[in-house]
């Protein structure tokens, strides 16, 4: 109803790739619901009736009581073209009224049933759509848990999150409001034609000749509004980075004495935002007017068409004469047209973009999985902690190996170092014990068991991950810490947040573990991050760890929490460390040394450097400066007095 | 953040906007902008003024195009009749004579085609006046949020330190978008339509006062229901629609993280839990809506059924009037579109006012900014400090925020002479910030002075004591733009050897000149990106442009590689030649090369001297020296050891 309709014009359209397609998915939701769109389908058919009838009655009343001596035949006392009574011009004052009012009422009882039953076709109607709605967004979200990591590695999470929120939008858009306003007026204006039609032909097609040009106007400004929109939008979002690099910026500004500089390019794209806003609006405002004045045109046409032939007694083309009543009924019937035309074509970039929007997320839902549970896959008995990796090859990308011939073994317990620069593949081996990738040849195996055999929940939830980049929820400290198993008594996650060195900090905090973190976790410092990372990962106490040392910059005392944190993490269960430091290292049962996707070295620490090979190197340049800068710190120490 | 995809995250900490009161003061007060484009605002206000008297005529035509054919009409059908008798009786029912009759045959025509033409004449010229109008009307608001937008951000742009400490950036962003926007809708649309609608109700019913009172009368009673149930849905539409708002919020939030943290759902395999979590969300906003429909699928049959109610009456009251032969078809015709003007407009009006509350909320905010006085101003005979040496006295400084609470320095006291570097030491909320802030006097002390080269810092032109302080700090902000515009940033006019010799000197020269655009690359939103220890090597070169007395820095760098470190200090170490520098330490050999170290503690200095004495005297040096500090010193050990 009060729709701004000016927004609504701007909107882009997305090109739609398969309509028949995506129609006919939108079907099969909504052949669930078919008992709730007939019901739609009953009501607005009856509306459109209503909307005939209505004018008929009114004609009626002109032609039976108010004007029938306009109506007088040339011989009897009979009223041409009155079928509502069978009152005549004999007819007393008190007769007509009364059948005025019978007629008064029965017009009254049409609109209310309009009425009525329009409310409830838009109740239906958004109860069938929520309920489609709802059952999309389930089958969206479900299968996004499916996806496998590999997908969202190559797609960007903005792109998704705009197929679930833009795309949900639009299509929302379409079932609350376009598709009953949309169907009910192609009925309407498809009733209203076909009465005026039935009537008088060449009356009709005069009257109608109006309104292919109120769709051509429309048209042509919608277009003509949306590129200037385009426009519009291209310069807000100048306008916003300005904003968000000054607001961010302020204290650079300032140091710098850059006030004058910044506002003065503040208000160059403020003007240009103004300026494309301004030629919009040329076209939004003329939409209306124009339009108003071509339905004025279009009365004007059916009186002086109509009344011409009352005038002069002469049938109009050829069909019958129009009588005054008709007159009256074709100007109730143009007027009604009004608002479904102007509707229909604003709303019609909607019912494009919604169905664009739906294609959009139907690809998505259709989206392959590559990793899935085998059919006959069982549940991973309780892990002892043995990982073999056979001959193990990985190809992200076709062509493109990212580990070559990886072999190994880890017996229960072992701390297993995974050394090397960015890119050597320690990552990728970290990622194929979950089964987070499936290899392109050989096999991951642990206990003995092929992963790919085994159900995926019953496997990772046995092995603990902690990665450089933290992911917290928004919820409170005690739910994220949780997050490790979910069966946790409130005790049991205190006792795993005192072992990760995390309990201090949280009781110091004002709401304790009740505190509720921001968007991803926010609110708390890297280094607190971790150390809740690693509590959820100690409360889950799986046998198996995936831990990535790489810190980002903390500074150094809690540096020693986080690492003195990990070292407790791996006492007791089969670790694999992407290390950084030279005392995990130092206690590794094994080091894999590994060099573009090949382990080049491996051995204990010490059986490495008495290769004096490519870890020898690496110590040499990297760690020794570590390790002598330990040794004098220790020295400088000032001695207990 | 930048919107991705269109979406713009929830700003964390946004206050939610609950149902809003009425800020009569701030809406005045954006009405009041309109002075500025007063020739636009009188155009569009005339325009409306015709257009909507246009369309108060408008009915009058439609009249006589009616009655012109019902006359003619009749008149005809009477003159037919063939039978003098039947003729005569039918004569005396219309009460005209038959001269009268046949002369309302015979001029029919005529009458029928001016009376069109006039009425499209008419209806074109309003098509024209309401648009000049509605144009107009946009032009002026649009005019208006130039007009806010630009002072909002001048404001912003000047006001101290200690208002970004008490709002958030996404606030800021909001206050100068959505509520701007707010505003402006209301002035475009809110405003002229309530004129619009005024106009229009009272030209209306004065004309059908004065045309036809009794069916007026008939009429009146129905408005004030009308009215009220317009503004009755305007009232609770708003709260509903922000409740599905709410809900669509909380559900996005649930996609989100589940997107953005899948690795880690996935490796606890807790997707049954979120699914469950996500099941919730999904049906709360599916309640909502159904909540809202079934509200909506009520309120929309009453609104129209009472228009449609109107019109029935009328037909009827009008019909017993044409049957008693008081009134003409198109006197009827004329009032049902009059009617359709009376009712109108109470919808716009309902509308409007449910719009106010809302729109003066934004506009109150809005103001908000524009009233804040910033709290460091220049004096007004500021004297512009001379050349600086670089001497630098804190005299019984004392801190606090907003001028209460617990000070956060007090009574700090030392003397730096020009050229000594300066290590600041201590704990997070020790003070060291507060220190380093004073200086460019981007807060203002409450006790006690800042001297530099004797001058206090509150005597002397902003502009000169800031153009000759430098600032590198480990949170590098740059701008979009070329990498020289970054570089050039505190003297746009450097000359371009001036900006190579910085960047030089800065280590930074090697890696612009590997991009293809050199120092023309654009960098920032719409650019290239620089890893952290580039940007830190950008903000350098920047600080050593202004060639500055006075240095202030943090010596940690973000997450380098060695090589990168090593460049990164050797240029800060340049960067530091003869000028007088703080720098917050986290280094080893910041503090021994340093010439004074100022420790503090709680706000106090706990300790002050060089590390030799320190090392002996302070026992809170010492221990943080050992436990707090990253060791970085060249263990040349290392080297000899190997071979």
């Amino acid at each position: 109803m009060f729709h701004d309709n000016s927004r609504i014009l701007g909107q882009e359209t997305i090109k739609v790739q398969h309509l028949g397609g995506t129609i006919t998915r939108f079907g099969r939701y909504f052949r669930h619901y078919w008992y709730g769109l007939v019901l739609v389908l009953v009501f607005i058919v009856i509306s459109a009736t209503a909307n005939v009838l209505g004018p008929e009655l009114v004609g009626q009343a002109v032609d039976c009581y108010l004007f029938p001596q306009a109506q007088q035949g040339s011989q009897s006392q009979d009223i041409v073209g009155c079928w509502f009574s069978d009152i005549n011009l004999t007819a007393t004052t008190g007769q007509r009224l009364t059948g005025l009012g019978t007629l008064s009422l029965l017009l009254l009882g049409v609109y209310i049933l309009d009425s009525v039953v329009i409310g409830l076709a838009f109740f239906v109607m958004r109860w069938t759509g929520q309920n489609v709605l709802r059952w999309i967004r389930a089958d969206l979200f479900r299968h996004l848990h499916r996806l496998s990591i590999g997908f969202y590695a190559k797609h960007e999470a903005g792109d998704v999150m705009s197929r679930l929120t833009n795309d949900m939008q639009t299509v929302q858009q379409l079932f609350n409001f376009t598709l009953l306003n949309v169907a009910r007026g192609v009925l309407i204006i498809l009733f209203v034609v076909v009465s005026m039609l039935w009537r008088n032909v060449p009356y009709a097609l005069l009257s109608l000749s109006v309104v292919p040009v109120m769709l051509l106007t429309t048209r042509y400004f919608s277009g003509q509004a949306r590129k200037a929109f385009r426009r519009a939008r291209q310069e807000i979002g100048n306008v916003n980075a300005d904003l968000q690099e000054s607001i961010s910026g302020a204290r650079e500004v300032q140091a710098f004495n850059r006030e004058d500089e910044s506002i003065a390019q503040f208000e160059r794209a403020n003007q240009a935002n103004r300026a494309a806003n301004v030629r919009a609006a040329v076209f939004t405002s003329a939409l209306h007017p124009v339009l108003e004045a071509l339905s004025f045109v279009a009365m004007g046409l059916v009186v002086l068409v109509g009344g011409w032939s009352a005038l002069r007694g002469t049938p109009l083309l050829g069909s019958s004469v129009i009588t005054l009543g008709l007159v009256f009924a074709f100007m109730n019937y143009i007027q009604r047209l009004n608002m479904p035309i102007m509707q229909i074509a604003v709303l019609w970039t909607n019912v494009q973009n919604g169905i664009a929007g739906g294609e959009r997320i139907f690809n998505l839902i259709d989206e392959p999985v590559d990793i899935t549970d085998k059919p006959d896959a069982r549940k991973m008995p309780e892990i002892q902690g043995e990982v073999v990796f056979e001959n193990v090859c990985m190809e992200y990308v076709p062509g493109e190996a990212v580990l070559k011939n990886i072999s190994f073994q880890a017996q229960a317990g072992q701390i297993i170092a995974l050394v090397g620069h960015t890119g050597a593949g320690k990552t990728t081996i970290a990622s194929l014990m979950p089964r987070f990738y499936d290899v392109s040849e050989g096999a991951v195996k642990i206990d003995g068991l092929d992963v790919r055999d085994v159900q995926m929940d019953s496997l990772r939830s046995q092995i603990g991950i902690v990665l450089q980049d933290t992911f917290l929820f928004s919820t409170t400290i005690m739910e994220n810490i949780r997050y490790g198993n979910p069966e946790a008594t409130d005790e049991e996650v205190i006792a795993a947040a005192k072992v990760a060195a995390a309990h201090d900090f949280i009781e110091r905090m004002p709401e304790g573990y009740q505190t509720v973190l921001g968007e991803r976790g926010s609110g708390l410092s890297q280094g607190q991050r971790q150390l809740i990372a690693i509590a959820r990962v100690t409360l889950m106490n799986p046998r198996i760890l995936i831990l990535d040392e790489a810190t980002s910059s903390v500074d150094t005392r809690t540096e020693r929490i986080i690492q003195a944190a990990f070292e407790k993490l791996l006492e007791g269960r089969t670790s694999f460390v992407i290390a950084h430091r030279l005392s995990t290292i130092k206690h590794a049962d094994l080091v894999l040394m590994m060099r573009e996707g090949e382990i080049i070295e491996r051995g204990t620490h010490y059986e490495l450097l008495e290769q004096k090979g490519a870890y020898y190197d690496l110590y040499m340049s990297q760690f020794l400066d570590e390790e002598v800068a330990e040794a004098e710190k220790i020295e400088a120490m000032p001695t207990a007095d | 953040m930048h919107a991705v995809g269109g979406i713009r995250p929830q700003a964390a900490g946004m206050p939610r906007r609950g149902r809003e009161q009425l800020n009569k003061a701030a809406l005045g007060r954006s009405i009041r902008y309109l002075g500025k484009h007063r020739r636009a605002t009188v155009v569009a206000y005339a325009a409306l003024v015709i257009a909507t008297l246009t369309q108060l005529a408008v009915p009058k035509m439609v009249q006589r195009m009616i009655d012109s054919v019902t006359n003619g009409v009749t008149a005809k059908q009477i003159l037919a009749i063939p039978n003098p008798a039947v003729q005569n009786l039918a004569i005396e029912k219309t009460g005209l004579s038959i001269t009268v009759l046949q002369h309302n045959f015979d001029v029919a025509e005529t009458l029928l085609i001016n009376a069109v033409v006039i009425l499209i004449a008419f209806a074109i010229m309003r098509g024209m006046f309401a648009f000049v109008q509605m144009y107009m009307a946009e032009w002026v608001s649009q005019a208006l949020a130039y007009n806010l937008r630009n002072d909002i951000f001048t404001k912003i742009q000047r006001l101290s330190f200690s208002y970004y400490d008490r709002n958030q950036t996404g606030q800021l962003m909001i206050r100068a978008t959505d509520d701007v926007e707010q505003v402006r809708g209301f002035i475009a649309q809110g405003l002229l339509m309530t004129l619009q609608a005024v106009l229009l109700l009272t030209g209306t019913l004065t004309i059908l006062f004065l045309t036809n009172l009794k069916l007026t009368l008939v009429i009146l009673p129905i408005m004030p229901i009308a009215f009220a149930l317009f503004m009755f849905f305007g009232k609770i539409s708003q709260p509903m629609f922000l409740a599905v708002q709410q809900r669509l919020s909380a559900l996005n939030t649930v996609l989100q993280e589940n997107v953005a943290g899948i690795k880690v759902v996935k490796a606890f395999a807790r997707q049954p839990y979120e699914q469950a979590r996500f099941d919730r969300s999904n049906d709360d906003l599916y309640t909502q809506w159904i909540r809202v429909a079934r509200v909506f699928s009520f309120l929309f049959p009453v609104m129209m059924g009472i228009g449609m109610i109107g019109q029935v009456i009328v037909l009827y009251f009008a019909g017993g009037q044409i049957i008693n032969g008081g009134m003409s078809p198109g006197e009827y015709q004329e009032f049902s579109l009059y009617l359709v003007y009376v009712f109108f407009p109470l919808g716009q009006l309902g509308f409007i006012i449910s719009m106010m509350a809302a729109a003066s909320a934004s506009a109150g905010r809005i103001f908000e900014i524009l009233d804040t006085q910033s709290d460091i101003v220049e004096k007004p005979h500021a004297i512009k400090l001379p050349s600086m040496q670089g001497r630098v006295e804190f005299q019984n400084v004392t801190f606090r925020y907003f001028h209460s609470g617990a000070p956060v320095l007090a009574d700090v006291n030392f003397t730096v002479e020009p050229g000594q570097k300066v290590a600041l030491l201590g704990s997070t909320g020790s003070g060291k910030s507060t220190i380093i802030n004073l200086i460019p006097r981007f807060y203002d002390v409450s006790e006690g002075a800042v001297l530099i080269d004797g001058h206090d810092v509150r005597e002397v032109t902003l502009d000169s004591l800031r153009s000759q302080i430098g600032i590198v700090l480990q949170e590098t902000n740059l701008f979009s733009g070329t990498i020289r515009d970054n570089i050039a940033f505190g003297r746009p006019d450097a000359t371009d050897e001036e900006v190579q010799e910085a960047a030089e000197l800065a280590a930074a020269h090697k890696f612009i000149m590997e991009f293809p655009g050199g120092y023309n690359t654009s960098v920032g939103e719409r650019g290239a990106t620089l890893s952290g220890g580039q940007k830190q090597r950008v903000a350098i070169a920047r600080a050593l442009l202004l060639k500055p007395s006075i240095l202030i820095l943090d010596d940690s760098t973000s997450s380098v590689d060695f090589a990168t470190e090593r460049q990164i200090q050797d240029a800060l170490e340049t960067l530091m030649q003869g000028r007088t520098s703080f720098v917050i330490a986290q280094r080893i050999s910041t503090v021994r090369n340093a010439d004074k170290i100022i420790v503090l503690d709680k706000g106090r200095v706990a300790a002050l001297g060089t590390h030799a004495e320190l090392m002996e005297e302070s026992t809170i040096y010492a221990e943080i020296y050992a436990s707090q500090l990253i060791d970085d010193r060249k263990t040349d050990h290392a080297a000899n050891a190997a071979l």
